[in-house]
């Protein structure tokens, strides 16, 4: 898998989202949850405004400052006898570990979750050498691969698509004979992984930061199969996106405890570990130790209006707010970067013939700005894509400036605008429909189901009400309103 | 020109700003949050805190002195009916006065040992049904032990163990993840410390992966014990 998962049109993939009705349920149910989760551990702390001001600060400074942190990232990787790869593309970053794997004459490689190695497309090169074993050990991870390297829908809970029953049934295919607990099926995929844990020789991880000024890693985790990879196999692989560096320890424990917060809603995860080469004296832990660092479209961001995408941290909070998403899930967007930080990061990393869509799957409500704990202003970034994507396309914009010109000239003259609020009731009503209020109508006074021309897109998948009678409309309640306020007055 | 120096001039030229301005512009932070969040509670508000959070993290939470802490210890292993015992390779059983509870501790433990190699110590902790291992800090406001690698007690000593056990000093008892990564960073740079790995760990493993459904006991131990030695 590539940066993109699909190759259906957008419109398709939205149409096979629809009928989707799990996935729908589960994304609304898991957004839910981890609104109040996320809002009850950043209020514990306290002060979060200030702290996104910090996080901010960090990741602006890394992203200014860049080259300089990378080169003192590799110095020091280099000084504990470890090895750094700079990889433009991502054919540079899976070819230079597939070469290293083949060198070694790697057996059994173990991976812990990371986005970056499915963007360069890494296990299926591995596995491209005769006689490699491969497992991905992240618990979602695992049941992805084992249901044919399924799509991720998420970049936190990457099967929040699939059930407990859909789960078991890809286990049974490795011998499992339990039920559908979700508790049995975790304790047979831990038995499962512990065996390939044991044997192997190479350990693939991502970076959640890399600390400039010592070279260590910094990765966290729930499971604790992150920590196993970098603890058993006598060769490490950290495969990281260029962004992804702190200038020190400091840093990286800010923003450990932001992401946690914003990921997950825990204070800080089950696992937060910070390593390299193994030292002198030590009995486990990577004795060869490279590092791979991507840019692979990355630096397209660098010097444009794009540059903030780069401050990301993948907490994947705009996804749990986002209302687009709730209705399309991850799949919708055809990337392995779905949600708002999706729409905004694809299309830098592989342009718009590829990602031109996602811009526009957005409702530019701006919840996603109001929850990066980094300040990202996702929504105005993708109001940016738009204007690049109409400049550079040669987009033709007459019929929408004539629109925008006709709705200017129609809310800006007085008389105009009375003569709209006076007729829109009686124009609307033979497209009215009237109902009693259920969960599914909440406007008995009467709601339009189907608009006609452009006024449809709306209705299929929003409500319009019925405009309110003159006599009931906001200013005939505001004149009223005002009188009656007048009259208490002189009274 | 290397491969490195190629990348670096190409991510400069991109964004339109020269190379090697940083010594010139380290970052100040705009805030001291990550000090002074906690830093006015008492050791003994610090210690009700660490109750309370490692407790929410799924953690069993006791306390014990020293005088005490041998019979604490041997609690664990029966609660737990622990048929093999794995114990790190450290100083800290003269410090916590368990140097004669070792040598009688049933079951007979294995060490782990340096110089031992990977594979013995590995397959040591992978069999293990329970592991005791000394922790530097235990974090209040998080529930969250912290403990470098060292010879004696490897990466794998707090992952592959079915059951683990802590010991903690209650004066190690600290605020936050900051005051933690102060003294790591003050170490390893001093040159005092020298360790490839820093494990802050909050609890036993557990996934959301199944349907958001909360599982505790994945990959690593499947339950945590914190036992916090008061007079320590």
């Amino acid at each position: 898998m590539t940066i993109k998962t699909s190759n259906e049109p957008f419109l398709t993939r939205l149409k096979e989202s629809e009928q989707d009705t799990f996935m729908q349920k589960a994304v609304a149910k898991a957004q839910d949850a981890q609104w109040d989760k996320r809002t009850a551990a950043r209020n514990e702390l306290g002060h979060w405004e200030q702290w996104r001001d910090l996080g901010e600060q960090i990741r602006q400074h890394v992203i200014r400052y860049l080259p300089d942190y990378l080169e003192e990232f590799a110095d020091n990787i280099e000084k504990h006898g470890g090895h750094v790869f700079f990889a433009k593309t991502d054919k540079e970053a899976s070819d230079f570990i597939k070469h290293l794997a083949e060198e070694k004459q790697v057996h059994h490689v173990v991976k812990s979750k990371s986005m970056v190695t499915t963007e360069i497309d890494l296990d299926k090169e591995l596995l491209k050498i005769p006689g490699l074993s491969l497992l991905e050990t992240d618990l979602a991870e695992f049941i992805l691969q084992e249901d044919d390297w399924d799509e991720p829908t998420h970049i936190v809970f990457p099967t929040l698509h699939k059930n407990r029953d859909q789960i078991r049934t890809i286990f049974q295919k490795l011998g499992y004979t339990g039920d559908n607990d979700p508790q049995h099926l975790a304790r047979f995929a831990r038995t499962y992984l512990r065996a390939s844990f044991l044997k192997a020789d190479m350990g693939i991880t991502g970076c959640n930061f890399g600390v400039a000024d010592s070279g260590l890693i910094n990765l966290v985790t729930n499971e604790g199969n992150a920590d196993l990879v970098m603890a058993i196999p006598k060769t490490q692989v950290v495969v990281m996106g260029m962004e992804r560096l702190v200038p020190s320890l400091k840093e990286a424990e800010v923003l450990d405890n932001m992401l946690a917060r914003s990921a997950v809603g825990q204070k800080l995860t089950s696992y937060c570990s910070f390593s390299t080469r193994q030292v002198s004296g030590e009995s486990d832990g990577p004795e060869d130790f490279y590092v791979v660092i991507v840019d692979n479209g990355r630096s397209n961001a660098l010097g444009t209006p794009f540059e903030p995408v780069l401050q990301c941290i993948r907490c994947g909070a705009c996804l749990n707010v986002c209302p687009v998403y709730r209705h399309i899930g991850g799949h919708g967007y055809g990337s392995i970067y779905p949600g708002p930080i999706g729409a905004v990061l694809s299309p830098v990393l592989r342009g718009y013939e590829q990602f031109g869509d996602l811009p526009f799957a957005s409702s530019l409500c701006g919840a996603c700005t109001e929850t990066c704990p980094v300040r990202i202003p996702l929504h105005e970034l993708l109001i940016k894509h738009r204007q690049v994507m109409m400049n550079k396309l040669h987009t033709d914009k007459s019929f929408n400036n004539v629109i925008m010109k006709g709705i200017g000239v129609a809310t800006s003259t007085p008389a105009m605008f009375r003569m709209a609020l006076t007729a829109d009731h009686v124009a609307m009503a033979p497209l009215t429909k009237h109902a009693p209020i259920t969960v599914e109508n909440e406007y008995p006074e009467g709601i339009i189901r189907k608009a006609p021309s452009m006024a449809k897109g709306w209705t299929d998948v929003r409500d319009l009400p019925e405009m309110p009678k003159h006599s009931e409309n906001f200013r005939s309640w505001f004149k009223q309103h005002h009188k009656e306020q007048e009259a208490k007055q002189d009274d | 020109m290397t491969e490195r120096e190629a990348f670096l001039e190409g991510l400069a030229k991109k964004a339109g700003r020269p190379r090697h301005q940083l010594k010139d512009h380290p970052l100040v932070p705009v805030n001291d949050l990550p000090e002074t969040t906690l830093a006015d509670k008492s050791p003994a508000e610090l210690a009700a805190l660490a109750k309370t959070n490692s407790e929410a993290v799924h953690v069993t939470y006791q306390t014990t002195t020293t005088k005490d802490l041998p019979a604490a210890l041997d609690a664990f292993i029966q609660a737990k009916a622990a048929k093999t015992l794995l114990l790190p390779t450290t100083d800290a059983y003269q410090r916590f006065g368990l140097e004669d509870w070792r040598q009688q501790v049933q079951p007979t433990p294995t060490y782990w040992v340096p110089g031992a190699g990977r594979e013995a110590n590995l397959k040591a902790a992978a069999s293990a049904e329970a592991a005791i291992g000394f922790a530097d800090f235990l974090l209040a406001e998080s529930g969250t032990i912290t403990a470098a690698t060292t010879p004696g007690q490897g990466r794998a000593f707090h992952f592959l163990p079915t059951h683990y056990l802590a010991v903690i000093p209650a004066s190690r008892i600290v605020a936050r993840s900051r005051q933690a990564a102060d003294w790591y960073d003050r170490e390893i740079k001093a040159g005092r410390l020298q360790t490839s790995n820093i494990n802050f760990i909050t609890g036993p493993s557990n996934s959301g992966d199944i349907e958001m459904v909360l599982i505790v006991g994945v990959h690593g131990p499947l339950d945590m014990t914190y036992l916090v030695v008061e007079d320590q």
